[in-house]
């Protein structure tokens, strides 16, 4: 049980670089046919990383396509969506997208955000042709693996367009950084790592240099806090 | 009660940073007692090492205060300033008037009149050819340093260097660089732990250092390790 679940959260941590690899231990651990990763929104856009099959890829077309959907759900409220039976209880949340699997082979559907801190940048989405329900320790399990995922994502996407990290600034605003990477991790109970990255998305998604955020944050400005279980950050 | 002079204490103050070169010690503690001594014992209002990372970027490892506007001004001198003239040239540079230094300094003089510092001089750390740092020392009054101050601020220059590399012979350049990072990164980790404890105590940041210093010294710990452990959450200072 835990074994085959830590497994696939090993095998998570160590698919960084090769999103080709986020789906597999989905599959492992948790009752489904099939697993796609997806950026929605406006933060990294919309896009497809990850899918394992044909379907879950579509699945994931048609809610970019549509705008409506689990994985919009899941992203605008940065809780689990559980659908155990799509096809009996159409979604008046959902009405073109329920429309448009009804002749899919698919019985359930799931969707958990992909968030780092306050951030939401999609989620991952896991169908399944038969009927299946989430008990809530495999749901727990599946947003933590969606949570490494989460990371692997944003870190990417940091990356790939060269943000200003610490990299611009000089040695005095890479210590107000350290100092607010400081402040964050206590507000929100994160490592030194996942709270620069905190720092670093929200400087990215503000348009701001990260060391005009640590500026705010260490001014008292902006907080972030964990609230209801969820993560929110305040101005 | 005997007046110790000011020799004598500068003699203690070796004798016992002698003792702590001896055992196991904590490099940024130990850099921490260096400035906080020549700030008590010079002739000198501030002062701060800076030591070089990788790319030659130098960066504030110990100052007296942690106030942000010295830190800030002393980074201002290592981008264009005595600091960094010092770095490079390998010497010492001294500005007995800041209101007189050159134009392209600026930056660093506006700041630092702001603040009162008058004048300022720079000793290098120096390890044979290789320079890793700077003493800097600053003062609220025009003119240069007393030759006596001069001289023990180059002995206390040396035992730094000595102190950040640890080891008697260092041939290799690969663990020299090691050696200044781990000193480096040492203070992203105290950084971070000032930023953790200003949080959890509702302090400022200036504070947030003094508690994490005032712990270390009552627990006889180094004050890396304390912030190690404060980052990691496995230790919360008493409020």
């Amino acid at each position: 049980m835990s074994g085959a679940f830590a497994t696939a959260m090993d095998a998570l941590e160590r698919s960084g670089e090769t999103p080709a690899g986020f789906c597999r231990p989905f599959l492992d651990v948790l009752p489904v046919s099939g697993a796609s990763v997806s950026t929605v929104g406006e933060l990294l856009g919309s896009e497809t990383l990850s899918a394992s099959d044909e379907l879950a890829a579509r699945l994931d077309e048609l809610q970019f396509d549509l705008g409506e959907g689990p994985c919009w759900d899941a992203m605008a409220t940065g809780r689990p969506v559980l659908e155990p039976d799509v096809r009996g209880r159409p979604l008046a949340a959902w009405p073109a997208f329920s429309a448009a699997i009804i002749h899919a082979d698919i019985s359930s559907i799931f969707a958990f955000p992909l968030a780092v801190g306050p951030l939401r940048m999609g989620a991952v989405d896991l169908y399944s042709i038969a009927p299946v329900e989430l008990d809530r320790r495999q749901a727990r399990q599946a947003d933590a693996m969606a949570a490494v995922v989460g990371r692997h994502v944003l870190r990417q996407a940091l990356n790939a367009v060269e943000h200003d990290g610490d990299d611009t600034g000089n040695a005095y605003s890479r210590r107000l950084i350290h100092q607010a990477t400081g402040v964050v991790l206590a507000q929100l109970d994160l490592s030194a790592d996942d709270a620069r990255l905190v720092i670093q998305g929200y400087a990215f998604a503000a348009s701001q240099s990260m060391k005009e955020v640590a500026q705010d944050i260490l001014d008292g400005r902006l907080n972030f806090s964990r609230h209801n279980g969820g993560i929110e950050a305040s101005e | 009660m005997t007046e110790l002079t000011r020799e004598d204490r500068l003699l203690q103050t070796f004798a016992s940073l002698a003792d702590t070169l001896v055992d196991d010690y904590d490099v940024v503690d130990l850099l921490q007692m260096l400035v906080d001594t020549c700030s008590d014992l010079l002739d000198t209002t501030a002062a701060g090492i800076l030591l070089a990372d990788a790319t030659g970027t130098l960066d504030v490892v110990a100052s007296t205060s942690e106030a942000g506007r010295l830190v800030e001004m002393m980074q201002l001198s290592a981008e264009a300033g005595p600091c960094v003239e010092s770095f490079v040239t390998g010497r010492v540079v001294s500005v007995p008037d800041i209101g007189e230094s050159p134009e392209e300094w600026s930056l660093f003089r506006e700041s630092a009149l702001a603040q009162g510092f008058a004048s300022v001089h720079a000793v290098p750390l120096r390890l044979r050819e290789t320079t890793i740092g700077t003493l800097n020392l600053l003062r609220d009054t025009v003119g240069e340093l007393d030759p006596q101050d001069q001289t023990a601020a180059r002995a206390f220059a040396d035992v730094a260097t000595i102190g950040i590399l640890h080891e008697r012979s260092i041939r290799e350049t690969a663990l020299l660089a090691e050696q200044l990072q781990g000193a480096l990164n040492s203070r992203i980790v105290i950084e971070q732990a000032k930023g953790v404890v200003a949080h959890t105590h509702g302090v400022p940041i200036d504070e947030a250092f003094a508690l994490i210093r005032t712990y270390a010294r009552s627990h006889r710990l180094g004050i890396s390790q304390v912030a190690a452990r404060i980052v990691d959450r496995s230790l919360t200072l008493d409020t």
